[in-house]
């Protein structure tokens, strides 16, 4: 046979493993569960939970001692903020916690008697600020808020003290050395901004995982010694069966890919800074790694249920390791090991930083090259493993094929003698 | 005395499978436990500490050198870096070498020495929350500190006393209390709820996979036969042993995270106790329930895996449900994990009386009642159902 139409056979035989893939797909529904469904929709029920990025009017309540001029400036400062809203004043403390144990409210700012008595007296004056440190989001806004207020009426306090004459004058002596904080990236600091990116990656990567398992596990479960490789002619090659198995799922994947990075980020206004050639430089690797490692891990599934055993609950572990909810310096180095063996690391840093923060590929080059690494190695893996299934149900197919001779030798040597 | 011993009898069965098959003593045990120390172990800091800071110095001078020193000697900052532009500390933020730069303009000290009130800039990278707004705490301490520095000297020269600058500086002193956390210890704040959580998961799954393995094998008639064809007696016998183990292993939780940690819990032991009881048995009806409701292995599983997933973000741990659209809030109420968090935070965390925890209460206890709507189609799928993969 010519060299050519080997590699024509070659061909054919991994289209028809790709095309009997993408049936067995289409008609698994759990598998369409993981692969249609769950991309579509979870990325829009996680844009609407996190819709509101930032929490405001955090309410908190008041126990006002002084019953001043300058207490009731404080209570009105801090009620006009955009983050802490005063819903009510409490007569003592304990009446204020009754308040935060119910849930009404987060906080308590308690403002003594001898406050307005201090601050007349060029003494310093204090205020108390109790929070409910159950949510850390209210506990900034509460505490912000003062700090802010405080700060504010400090300014006109001193400006009121030194005796200047101008107001550039108040503001030299309020604050010789001025400055500024520049958010960069998510300027309102909201949450779902920060770390929805990162969800939307990583749900590629475990609907892929889990959708590729209970393919596997179906296929299993259909073959008559549960194995993974069919016994057909066209499944007798490792190379075949990776190709064709691979190209189903990265075609269902271009489409999905396409969606979650670029439509739901403009559905929702999210930041989007990375321009298309870079996306799919960055897309292509870390397709191409999440469909060899899903590959590769499907083979230690049984029973096809078992994977999402497996998988389902690495996912908030996963988002902790990529280093978006939890700065990347601050992982131990062990967990930084294991976060390399997952491509979601390499992928959800690269396009946290290409799309949030506008960084070219060339910021990302190590990423990348480390999502090419990870493609080339379980690609080997995947080989490995279905080489190993190859194998298996070969000598399953040898076995049945020797028990079927045997026993029609026996039936015939039984006729024989009849 | 009847129903006891076939309880006993189903149980003893389900104990077999258990242990047979080798995926439940991993995702019983090995895995919750993984978690635990996963969670446990990546916020071991509390705070995460000495995180790469960037400076573009322009100005080099004492002044501002003491500064940076200053910035440095901070829990949550290390400066790692120096820059010669805005622009090449900008591309390390994005290439990830640091986290913020302080930028010092030309002429900073000049300016302050000779009361023309300088500018100097912090850049933070705000895409990830956490990190962007500890950093930029530092930043703002930094420069009031800087600011009073000037006035402070300025006063002393003068001949004030202490009190006095202190009461010019800063007329209004704010005295913080961090009501049970008063290190803003993240690992209290996210292991609490997320190894729980990742527990919460597993309970799901396991309840409805055990159940759709007996459909799947074609053994329901069999532990249906067992039990005596009474449908209360089957559920009670197979989930008593999957229920030991689940509180064993949340009492480890609690043991390793108050014992050994030494987490805070103002509100006692037997807070403790009660809310390991309603997780695990909220945890297994929601599970019987979703079986129940589509007896499919597949479908049954999926919803508790898709439930458990969801259940991280509606809980409410991390982002507030309060600033949450109200639609979702309402939706919050449909996950046991929320529940938890919240009796967890009311009674176990902060201490206060049961009765302010008392609808998640209910809310738990009906969850751990749920099944009772679906038991009859548990048994019919049980009898009649032939399994199709």
């Amino acid at each position: 046979m010519s060299i050519f139409r080997k590699i024509y056979n070659w061909l054919e035989d991994a289209a028809y493993v790709w095309r009997f893939e993408m049936k067995q797909v289409f008609r698994d529904e759990g598998v369409l569960i993981f692969f249609i469904i769950v991309p579509l929709a979870y990325p829009l029920l996680y844009s609407w939970i996190y819709n509101n990025e930032v929490v405001h009017d955090v309410p908190v309540v008041v126990v006002d001692q002084s019953h001043s001029h300058l207490s009731r400036e404080f209570v009105r400062l801090c009620d006009a903020s955009p983050d802490v809203k005063i819903v009510c004043y409490a007569e003592d403390l304990d009446d204020a916690q009754s308040l935060v144990s119910r849930q009404i409210v987060k906080g308590i700012y308690l403002i003594p008697s001898d406050f307005d008595t201090h601050i007349n007296r060029m003494e310093q004056a204090t205020v108390s600020v109790y929070c409910d440190m159950a949510l850390i989001l209210a506990y900034k806004a509460i505490y912000m808020t003062s700090v802010a207020v405080t700060q504010k009426m400090g300014e006109e306090i001193q400006a009121k003290v030194a005796g200047n004459y101008t107001v550039r004058e108040d503001l030299i002596t309020s604050r010789p050395l001025d400055f500024e904080d520049v958010p960069m990236f998510n300027p309102q600091g909201g949450y779902g901004t920060s770390i929805l990116p990162a969800v939307l990656m990583l749900i590629l990567q475990q609907t892929l995982v889990l959708g590729i398992g209970l393919a596997a596990g179906t296929a299993r479960e259909w073959s008559r010694y549960s194995d993974l490789v069919p016994i057909h002619k066209c499944y007798s090659g490792v190379g075949r069966i990776v190709t064709g198995k691979s190209l189903c799922y990265v075609m269902v994947y271009a489409v999905m890919g396409a969606f979650l990075t670029i439509v739901v980020p403009r559905l929702f206004h999210f930041i989007q800074l990375a321009t298309w050639q870079d996306l799919l430089a960055l897309m292509i690797p870390y397709l191409l790694s999440c469909v060899f490692f899903g590959m590769t891990v499907s083979c230690l599934v049984h029973y096809r249920e078992n994977v999402m055993l497996l998988v389902v609950f690495i996912s908030l572990p996963l988002l902790f390791l990529s280093g978006i909810s939890w700065p990347q310096s601050a992982i131990p180095g062990y967990w930084q090991g294991v976060s390399w063996l997952f491509p979601s690391t390499f992928g959800v840093r690269a396009y946290v930083r290409m799309n949030t923060m506008g960084a070219t590929l060339g910021d990302v080059v190590t990423e990348v090259r480390c999502l090419w690494g990870l493609v080339v190695f379980y690609l080997c893996m995947a080989c490995v493993v279905y080489s190993f299934e190859v194998r298996l149900s070969r000598r399953h197919a040898q076995a049945r094929l020797a028990h079927l001779r045997k026993k029609r030798e026996l039936r015939l040597q039984l006729k024989a003698r009849r | 005395m009847k129903y006891l011993f076939l309880i006993l009898t189903v149980a003893r069965r389900e104990c077999k499978i258990l242990y047979v098959n080798r995926i439940y003593f991993f995702s019983m045990v090995v895995f919750p436990l993984l978690a635990l120390f996963f969670f446990t172990s990546l916020m071991r800091e509390g705070l995460p500490e000495d995180m790469p800071v960037g400076i573009v110095d322009l100005d080099n001078t004492t002044t501002t050198r003491s500064l940076v020193r200053r910035l440095d000697a901070f829990q949550s900052s290390e400066v790692v870096a120096r820059f010669p532009s805005v622009a090449a500390a900008r591309r390390a933020v994005q290439e990830n070498e640091i986290y913020a730069f302080l930028y010092i303009p030309k002429g900073t000290t000049d300016a302050l020495l000779s009361s023309r009130r300088p500018k100097i800039s912090y850049y933070y990278n705000m895409s990830s929350v956490m990190s962007g707004s500890l950093l930029m705490k530092d930043m703002k301490v930094i420069s009031n500190l800087g600011s009073a520095a000037v006035g402070q000297a300025t006063m002393q020269a003068k001949g004030y006393t202490h009190d006095q600058i202190m009461a010019f500086i800063q007329p209004i002193r704010i005295d913080l209390h961090q009501v049970a956390n008063p290190w803003t210890n993240y690992n209290l704040y996210l292991s609490t709820v997320f190894v729980p959580g990742v527990m919460m998961l597993f309970m799901f799954l396991i309840s409805a996979y055990s159940l759709g393995m007996e459909l799947k094998f074609g053994r329901g008639k069999e532990w249906m036969g067992k039990a005596d064809n009474n449908i209360v007696v089957a559920i009670l016998g197979k989930f008593l042993p999957q229920a030991v183990v689940f509180l064993l292993l949340i009492f480890f939780y609690e043991f390793y995270i108050y014992d050994v940690l030494h987490f805070p819990h103002v509100g006692g032991w037997w807070y403790i106790v009660l809310l390991a009881l309603l997780e695990v048995f909220s945890s297994i009806g929601f599970g019987i329930f979703a079986f129940g409701l589509m007896p499919s292995l597949r479908m049954s599983m999926s919803v508790c895996s898709l439930w458990g997933v969801l259940s991280f973000s509606l809980a409410g741990s991390a982002f507030p449900v309060m600033g949450m659209d109200t639609p979702i809030q309402s939706l919050t109420w449909l996950f046991p994990l929320r529940h938890y968090y919240m009796l967890y935070q009311i009674t176990v965390f902060n201490g206060y009386p049961l009765i302010d925890a008392w609808f998640h209460l209910v809310a738990l206890v009906g969850f751990t009642l749920l099944p009772w709507f679906v038991i009859y189609k548990i048994k019919n799928a049980m009898l009649t159902y032939v399994y199709i993969p």
